[in-house]
């Protein structure tokens, strides 16, 4: 087989959501000497730009979207180790959660799967996550990044208070909030500095700010 | 002056049936959660939920603060209080989660982890609920004292979301199965819950449906229908009781959904553009409107009472003539909306929503 069919049996089961041969075809691909950079760029982060195409086309949903990104993550499982052996860095560091109060963590977990099966160094703090231990994990890491998740309309006042706390701790890593229950102009109030609506549009702004810094995997 | 119940209670059901010869003005209807129940009677949610009494005289007088047209004991809804249920009877007790001045929750996710868990998942004894028999003895209180006939909420995909969590998605794809059954279950214990509420507080005038599923954000339209649509049909074949439909989310399905299933009114903030308020109503004009597009997270919470009252004068413009609309911001009134918007809403109303309308 050759290196693009190879490629693009990767994307399509990648797409698919088969986690079990997204790992087997990226392992083929990597043992038949194809440099991890290829099935990165070429395979890995295509898929996750199709993946992303046909959301916004209203062909995939967020259940398509979770597995497939199940499958990114598998495919970039094969490739961590020679990654790692190639010194190779993260396009960027993410600090996620869902603030104290909700529970709800699917969005976040979809913005997590698609950003650590692009290579992103993300750092899950799961959900209820108060502001103190947001601060303190922005202090130990300095992520780029700061995504706070909510879905219920009582987060914003928790983001609110989360963002103040960042800033009074001088964290200057740039904070985007995500979830059904933001807007623009409830982002402007409480000082964050960008938001989303859903995970894939968290996924893309993030690209788009680590890109901007000269990072970044699109 | 105290406030007319009865007079409130008329006024919604009037202008819901489009008799606006009846109706002296717009009515509103306001989504109050436990958040606000604490804001305004003083006390936590467990103060608030550890008696009927305590609980019944915050609701009362946090609806009668803020001059609303309607009433309700927030946990008589099964969803949070009913994923609560299925954690004590299932011995998952360490997953729910209280706060001090929010709804409870439980851990999404924890309740189902396992496939063996939703095939030995048990449905809760309602009567032996905490969280239900609080409920029931508060929603008593409340009609005593107000002749409001309460109204109960039931919803399937949101208990599902809570007991699966984000496995739910996944088995959409991998184990659609194994999903419906779940969903089954769920669909089981709101039909027992539902009946157990009529028989402790007797028949419910309507019933407030969350339909959460029926949201572009969360699912396609054919899978709303076959993991949350189909089971609502059944419930309202059951209950025999007009259904409010409920979405707060930012893509919701109203238009298809009464397409498919029959609802006497429609809840949401979504879209924004009052343009497809007009054309719902155009399309749909039996249904009536709870709500358009006055959101708490956006105008409530960052605007200014004149913003407020600048988006409830257009909505009465636009979708009040006629009846079947109801002026209601959506979702509940979370703790950091300013006070003067929430009273900016009572304030539009009477200086712009009194039949026979004024203003064009």
């Amino acid at each position: 087989m050759s290196e693009k069919d190879n490629l693009t049996n990767l994307i399509n089961v990648i797409v698919d959501g088969d986690e079990i041969q997204a790992s087997s075809i990226a392992k083929k691909a990597l043992d038949s000497g194809l440099d991890y950079k290829a099935i990165l760029n070429e395979g890995i982060i295509k898929a996750c730009e199709e993946i992303g195409q046909l959301y916004e086309k209203e062909e995939y949903f967020l259940a398509d979207m979770l597995i497939s990104a199940d499958a990114l993550k598998a495919a970039m499982k094969v490739l961590k180790p020679a990654m790692e052996q190639a010194s190779e860095k993260s396009p960027g560091k993410i600090l996620i959660g869902t603030v104290e109060g909700d529970v709800h963590d699917i969005g976040k977990s979809l913005v997590t799967s698609l950003l650590q099966g692009q290579g992103y160094d993300v750092i899950d703090l799961g959900s209820e996550v108060p502001p103190e231990t947001f601060a303190q994990k922005a202090l130990e890491d300095n992520p780029d990044i700061i995504g706070l998740s909510g879905l219920l309309t009582v987060s914003i006042s928790k983001m609110r208070e989360t963002i103040a706390l960042l800033k009074e701790k001088r964290i200057d890593s740039k904070i985007i909030i995500g979830g059904g229950v933001v807007s623009k102009a409830a982002c402007v109030l409480i000082g964050a500095d960008d938001c989303a609506k859903d995970g894939w549009e968290g996924v893309k702004k993030i690209n788009r700010i680590i890109s901007s810094k000269g990072g970044g995997v699109v | 002056m105290p406030h007319d119940w009865v007079k409130s209670a008329l006024r919604l059901m009037n202008a819901m049936a489009g008799k606006t010869k009846k109706v002296d003005r717009v009515p509103y209807f306001a989504l109050i959660n436990e958040q606000m129940l604490c804001r305004v009677a003083g006390v936590t949610v467990k103060e608030m939920l550890s008696s009927p009494e305590i609980y019944a005289k915050a609701v009362i007088g946090s609806y009668e603060f803020l001059e609303a047209d309607t009433i309700q004991i927030p946990t008589s809804y099964a969803g949070p209080g009913e994923a609560l249920a299925f954690a004590e009877s299932n011995d998952k007790l360490d997953t729910i989660r209280w706060y001090d001045y929010k709804p409870l929750s439980i851990i999404q996710g924890a309740v189902c982890k396992t496939e063996e868990d939703i095939d030995k998942l048990e449905i809760p004894d309602h009567s032996k609920s905490s969280i239900w028999k609080v409920s029931t003895e508060a929603a008593n209180i409340v009609n005593e004292k107000t002749k409001f006939p309460q109204m109960f909420g039931l919803g399937i995909w949101s208990v599902v979301q809570e007991l699966r969590g984000v496995q739910a998605f996944k088995d959409m794809r991998k184990n659609p199965e194994l999903l419906l059954k779940l969903c089954e279950k769920v669909y089981e214990s709101q039909l027992d819950v539902f009946k157990f509420w009529t028989e402790k507080v007797g028949f419910s005038p309507m019933i407030m449906l969350t339909g959460y599923s029926f949201n572009k954000h969360m699912m396609s339209f054919d899978d709303a229908m076959k993991f949350e649509g189909q089971f609502i049909k059944r419930l309202q074949e059951k209950t025999k009781v007009p259904f409010i439909f409920h979405n707060c989310g930012t893509s919701p399905y109203f238009m298809e959904a009464c397409k498919e299933i029959e609802f006497a009114a429609v809840n949401g903030s979504h879209p924004l553009d009052l343009d497809y308020w007009i054309k719902f109503k155009e399309s749909y004009p039996n249904v009536t409107i709870m709500g358009a597009n006055i959101d708490v997270s956006r105008e409530m919470l960052t605007g200014t009472p004149q913003d407020v009252e600048e988006k409830v004068r257009d909505n009465i413009i636009a979708l009040a003539p006629g009846g079947r609309y109801v002026c209601s911001p959506v979702c509940c009134l979370p703790w950091g909306v300013p006070l003067g918007n929430i009273m900016a809403i009572p304030r539009a109303l009477e200086k712009y929503g009194q039949y026979p309308l004024k203003i064009q």
